[in-house]
This record gives C-alpha cells, structure tokens and sequence, in this order.
C-alpha cells in the first residue's frame, strides 16, 4: 500500500469554536437591525415630512426648523405672550409681542431696514381656504422697526455685517381672538435673511422675504403646524364642524359595533359548529371555509343593492349590517371551541340546563381568550375597512371613515400638494391601532400565525 | 333521527341562525344575483333590464381598459407572490433563532402590517413623489456609490485573506466565518475611512431626481411603472405577516433533525434546502394560496392613488369591477361580469390548489 500524504486537518477548538458563535449572534443582530430600520425607516421619514413646511423639498433635510428645541422654545414663548396659550398659540387683546430679525449685509453696502408686514391671509389651500375667520391684520399694529446691534461676520466665506432689528407686534383695543398671526418681513436687496427669533416658514424670492405662517404659533402650532390643521382647516361647509374628529368618531362606533355582534353571534356560530349535532355540518363548515377565499370586490354589487333597498346607503349602520358577523370569525370561535374540553358542558347538560343557559353561563366565560382576540382582530379589521367604506358610504362626507376620509384629503389637497397635511392626517389615523398594537401585541402575532396555520 | 338529536339539531340552527342569514343574504344570494346579472344589461339608474346572454362577457374582452386591468391583476398576483415568499422565507429563516430580544423585532417588524392600507398608501404616494424619499435614496446610495464599492473591494480582500492565511494554518474555516467576518468588516470600514479622509475616494455630487414613480409611461418586464410601486408597496406591507406564518412552521421542524444532518457534514446552506424546504412544504403551500387570493382583491391601492398616477397603468380587475357601477350610468351587468371572471380566477387558485393534493390541513 502506498503511503498518503494526509494534509494534517486540525478541528476547531473551543476557543474558536465560541469566538464564533458570539461573532454570529452579533450579525445575526446587525441584520435584525437592518430589517428594523427598513420596516420602520419610512414611517420615520414620512413623519419627518410630515411636521416640514415643505415635505417635498429636495434635498431632504433631517435636521430643520421644526425638529429645533431653540424654535420650540421660542414658538412655547410667542405662543403665551400672543394669547396667554403656549400650545396652540394665537393673537388675543392685551398682545405685546417682541421680535427680532437679522441680516447679513456684505462689505460696502449700506445696511438698510426691513420691511415688516402683518397679511392678510386664508388658511390652507383645500377645504380651509372657503371659512371666513378673523384675521389679525386687522387688529396688530407694528411699532417702528429699529436696529437694535450690528456685529461683522463672515458668511460663506464673504466679510460683511450680520445687522440685527427688532419691533413690537401689539393687538390694539379689544377684539375677536385671532387664531394665528401672519408675519412677512421683507429685505432691501443685497441682503440676505440670517436669523430670527422664530425660524420663518418659508423663504421666499431668494431669501429675501420671510414668511411666517404665525408670528405667535404655540410649541404644537409650531413643532406639529399640520397637525394641527388637519383639525382646524377641514370642516364641514355647512355646520363648520371638523371633519377629522367627526370620522374618527364614526371609525370608533362602526368598529365597536361591529365588535360586539361579531362576538355574539360568530361565538353562537362557532359553538353549534363545534359542539351541536346536525345533518350536513361538515359540507357547511366546508363551505364556510370557501366563503372565506372569495373577494368581496366580486359580489359587492347585490350588497349595494340591498343596502339601497333597506335604506342604509351613505349610513353607518350599512357598513355595520354588511359586517355583522364573517366567514372568518365564525372559523375562530368553532377552532377554540374545538379545543376546550367537554366535560364541564356536559355536566352542566346533564343537570337539566339548556342549551342556551348553558352557553351564556358556563361556555362565553371559558371563552374569553378567545373573544379577547377576535375584538382585537375584529377592531383592528373595522378601523382599517376601506372598500365597504367606499361603497356604502361614498358622497356623505359627515358619515366617512377614516380611511375614507384619507382618500377624500388625497383628492382635496392632493390637487395643490399639500403633502403636510394629508401625511399628518395618515399618522392621527394610525394612532388608536398603534396603541392597541402595542398594547395586545401577543394577540395580533400570535392570531396571525395560528389561525392561519390552522386555516 | 332520535329525539333529543332533533331537538340538538333545532338548537343549532337556532344558534346558527343569525350568522346563516347573514351569510345567505350578503354571500349567497349575493353571489347568484351576481351571476344573473351578468347576463343582462342592468344599469343602476335604470328600472328595466333585458337579457343579453354572453353580449357582456364579448364586450368585456373587446375592452382595452379591461385586457388592461386582468394582465395587471395576473402579473401583480404572480410577481408579488413570487417576491413576497421568497422574501417572507429568508427572513423566518434568519429569525429563526434563539437569541434574546427576538420577539422584540418580531413585534417591531409586524408593525406595518396592522396598519392601515389608506394611511400607509397616502404615504407612499409621498414616498414615490419625484422629489419623494425613494428618490433621495435612490440617489444617496448612486453619490455614495464610489465609497461603497471600496468599502466591499477591501472587505472581500481582508475575508479573503484571512480565510487564507487560517486555511494554511490547517484550520477548516468556512469562507463566511463570522468571526473573521467581524474583523474584516472593522478593516473594511477603516480603510473605507481612512481613503475618504485622504480625498483617495470621493462622494459624487447628488444630482435632483429626474425618475418619476407614479406619472412614469414607460414599462419594465411588460408591467407599467406606476404598477410597480403598488407592486414594492404591496409586498412591503405583506412580507410580515407571512414572515410569521413561516416562522411558526420553523418553529415546528424537530431540532433532532438538524443535529442529524450536522452530523453527516450538512453545510447550514445544504441544511436550509434539503431539511428546512422540504419540511416546509405545506405551510409553503399555504403561504402561496393565501398570497395568491388576497394579491387578486387588492384594490385601495389602486383607489386612493386616484389622479396622483394614470388609471390605465395600474387598473385592477377589483378596481375595474368597482370602477364601473360607480362612474356613469352605472353598467351593473358589464361590472358583474367582469366580478364574474374575478370569482373565477379564485376558483381556479382554490381548485389548482386542492388538485394538487395538498390540503390546507396538511401542516
């Protein structure tokens, strides 16, 4: 036999063996990371955009006026001293609001003062633009704007004088609250906006007119500007009502609604499914299950006929009545049914109770992890519910849900671009499902993965 | 039929019965009446109809809105399905784990999932703006391009060599070994460092965005670029939940197995295709179906993305369904059987699906 020449192959000890287990656990970790970041990242992006002036602005800025504790800290104090409000803010009598402004003027021209303007101005593009509301133009008076310092500087690598002017806004006699307080403060040519007490909103004709939305905004008429629109510019043209509050009133009703007749009747479902005897249970429950596989896009349109003919178009006791009860929470009461034990039903049969005594007193209190998960399912499904929506309750504006009402903001303000308020709007609308989420995370997972495995 | 069993059977139906008149009314009849009026030329507004046989149907495929809207539902149902489990699989298979926190990430990357699909389209429709995020990034990763390639360049060199020097040694490392992995990464972000410092490799200069997402005319692989955002934004917001459904699959897979197969000198990437995939199957299959059907009835997409792009490119049949009882007169027959052909393309996954063999209880 020849000889081989074998290669000595040492193993691996122990020393290498657990350097890499921990190297591993550590990408294994850098990649959940990652996948963190990329779930969540644009949601983080978009909410940034959402509290810009500009949300489209390229290129995109993570760091800006609003995010700024110097801005909030100036916005919170405006805000008291306008209306005595520092969250919302506003131009109330008694008013005394200083303000100050700078300039960079380059080396060898002659600073000159500004020139400061209260507009007057509509709110918002959409719906806003048609209410009539009290404009503190009429009111504020500008005192004499005077050059309060001069320092020299070197801005972008030019020298020059950065010069410093303030004045006085004051609500003059007695008068209506104004809710916000317009503010532009033009510059000669040649100079250039450097600094403000409060960032401006816009900037506009090369820097050299400031604009602010409100001069005294309060830290959230500030920090969360289109927030706090999507409450105060959208309403009802007739009654002046909010739209926002209105529809997310109306989400919570249809969703507890429907709640609590899918409780009752898919646990009555299920159980007679799970538990009773009857002739052809099995092809039923085979067709509940093939119920479940076919769109609601493809029979909607008998649905809407009925839903005509009962009355209940344009209400919300039509999306209610098309929800009662699904396919589908029928499937997961009869699963949990299937696996609680009889014994204690049977005892309770046996001493002469009915059946209905007997599900309402002994079963539905056994039930409730199960009924725990399915409001939650059930809530987080309604609150979401958007063809139903688009199909009972269409050109009622007042009866909207909230995801209606998203696609009704995209078309109002989608026309002039109004990105701010229509993201603000996206975000309020996820707050309620956001809290439930994280408050009965399990349910959500854990109903995912196992009725849909089951299923 | 006993007694007591005839009166166990009336109170079945008694508790059955809010649920059976509810599914009665608002699937079956629904369903049937559907049916009928697809061979009529109902109208909304109109009091009278007339049968019309198969006129609809013949209509339906001389219509260009309507060949549009089935070649994208069937190009979306397969190409998201496509993306959606093989994305789903890799991540449950990297979770699949027993590391601390796991379940914290699970929960964090479930969260776009339990969101609205009206909220989350809104902002994607931002997200796809020319001036939109997708852009922004789109556009850092090309300025950036020159510091990531050499950043790669100097990771594969230092990997490389390192796996070489240990082989030398004699010790049998993989060429992915983590371990030397981490090193070579702080190597690689070094020099990357150093070069950028140095000037050796510069950042290029972002260009405006000039690609426009949802208002783009052209087509890749044969499907509009408007249809392609639904498309990214769909699979987005649906890989989690099938991510989960894959998890609890892995999570049923005996350990004994995998030991078994380490035992004989599996590879973790050997292991993964000939224990894990197989095994996997049935919730596979599941995943598939479920994807397949739920991909056929997206349709708030497609509404709330209203003027922001052009109908024509990103209709669905759900949409078109829809689209034609609410604009116009009105054409109930028309849209029924055009909902006619929706229902069916679900029988068929639903039948293809059971004449394969494997039930959806097979896990």
């Amino acid at each position: 036999m020849a000889a081989q020449v074998i290669k000595p192959v040492r193993k691996l000890d122990e020393r290498h063996l657990a350097r890499q287990r921990w190297a591993r656990a550590a990408w294994i970790y850098g990649a959940m990371l990652a996948l963190a970041v990329f779930f969540i990242g644009p949601f983080y992006v978009a909410y940034l955009g959402s509290l810009k002036d500009n949300p489209l602005e390229w290129p995109f800025r993570y760091s800006f006026a609003q995010t700024q504790p110097k801005n909030w800290a100036a916005a919170w104090r405006l805000g008291q001293l306008g209306a005595g409000n520092p969250w919302t803010g506003g131009f109330a009598p008694g008013a005394r609001i200083p303000f100050q402004v700078s300039y960079f003027v380059e080396e060898g021209q002659e600073p000159q003062t500004p020139m400061v303007t209260v507009p007057t101005r509509r709110a918002g593009a959409g719906l806003g633009a048609i209410f009539d509301e009290v404009q503190a133009a009429q009111y504020a008076r500008v005192s004499e704007v005077q050059e309060v310092g001069r320092r020299s500087a070197l801005v972008g690598g030019q020298p020059g004088q950065i010069v410093t002017y303030g004045f006085t806004i004051t609500y003059e006699g007695q008068g209506p609250k104004a809710a916000r307080l317009p503010l532009d403060i033009e510059a000669p040519r040649g100079q250039m906006y450097h600094s403000a007490t409060l960032d401006p909103n816009r900037l506009e004709r090369r820097g050299r007119v400031a604009s602010w939305d409100s001069a005294a905004p309060g830290f959230l008429g500030y920090t969360f500007r289109n927030y706090v629109r999507v409450f105060n510019e959208a309403r009802d043209p007739n009654t002046g009502a909010s739209f926002f509050l209105r529809w997310t009133l109306n989400t919570f009703l249809v969703s507890l609604a429907v709640v609590l007749t899918t409780l009752l009747f898919a646990s009555l479902a299920g159980y007679a499914l799970a538990r009773m005897y009857f002739p052809g249970k099995n092809y039923l429950f085979a067709f509940v299950v093939f119920t479940m596989t076919v769109p609601a896009q493809a029979i909607f349109i008998s649905n809407y006929l009925v839903l005509r003919d009962l009355g209940l178009l344009g209400s919300l006791w039509g999306m209610v009545v098309w929800s009662a009860v699904g396919a589908g929470a029928v499937f997961i009461m009869k699963q949990f049914f299937e696996s609680i034990p009889r014994e204690i039903e049977e005892a309770a049969l046996i001493d002469g109770a009915s059946p209905i005594t007997t599900f309402f007193r002994i079963i539905i209190p056994m039930a409730t992890p199960a009924l725990g998960a399915l409001t939650i399912l059930t809530f987080q499904g309604m609150w979401n519910e958007f063809f139903k929506a688009a199909v009972v309750l269409s050109g009622q504006q007042t009866n909207y849900t909230l995801p209606l009402g998203l696609s009704f903001f995209r078309s109002a303000y989608g026309v002039a671009g109004d990105w701010g308020l229509m993201l603000a709007s996206a975000f309020l609308s996820m707050i309620p499902i956001i809290i439930l989420f994280v408050v009965f995370q399990r349910y959500f997972v854990e109903g995912v993965s196992t009725s849909a495995l089951k299923g | 039929m006993l007694r007591s069993q005839r009166t166990e059977a009336l109170y079945a139906l008694l508790f059955l019965a809010p649920f059976l008149v509810h599914l009665g009314v608002f699937f079956v009849f629904a369903f049937v009446r559907t049916l009928g009026f697809s061979f009529t030329d109902k109208t909304l507004i109109g009091q009278s109809y007339q049968i019309v046989g198969f006129a609809n149907f013949v209509q339906l495929f001389q219509d260009p809105r309507f060949i549009a809207a089935l070649t994208h539902s069937i190009s979306f149902m397969l190409i998201v399905t496509l993306l959606q489990t093989f994305l789903a699989l890799s991540m449950a298979a990297i979770l699949n784990q027993r590391l601390r926190g796991i379940t914290f990430f699970r929960t964090v990357y479930y969260i776009p999932s339990v969101l609205s699909s009206a909220a989350v389209t809104v902002i994607a429709i931002w997200f796809f703006q020319k001036t939109g995020f997708l852009n922004t990034f789109v556009g850092w990763i090309g300025s950036l391009a020159p510091v990531l390639l050499t950043f790669l360049v100097i990771f594969a060199l230092a990997q490389a060599l390192q796996v070489g020097w240990e082989r030398m040694r004699g010790l049998p490392v993989a060429l992915t070994d983590p371990a030397l992995a981490t090193i070579s990464l702080a190597v690689g972000l070094a020099l990357t460092w150093l070069l950028v410092a140095l000037g050796a490799v510069v950042p290029r200069e972002a260009q405006p965005p000039e690609f426009t997402w949802l208002t783009n005319s052209d087509r890749f692989l044969g499907v509009p670029i408007p249809l392609w955002s639904i498309i990214m934004l769909n699979t987005f917001t649906t890989i989690p939940t099938l991510m989960l459904i894959f998890l609890a699959g892995l999570q049923d897979i005996p350990k004994s197995i995998y030991e078994a197969a380490a035992i004989d000198g599996a590879s973790p990437l050997q292991q993964f295709f000939s224990v894990t995939v197989p095994m996997l199957r049935p919730v596979t299959f599941l995943v598939i179906t479920l994807s397949l059907i739920g991909t056929l009835q997206m349709f708030d997409q497609v509404a709330l993305m209203g003027d922001a792009a052009p109908l024509d490119s990103i209709i669905v049949l759900a949409y078109y369904v829809y689209n034609n009882v609410f604009s116009g007169e009105g054409r109930v027959g028309l849209a029924s059987a055009a909902a006619i052909i929706l229902a069916a393309l679900t029988f068929a996954i639903v039948l293809l699906q059971r004449a394969l063999g494997i039930s959806e209880k097979a896990h």
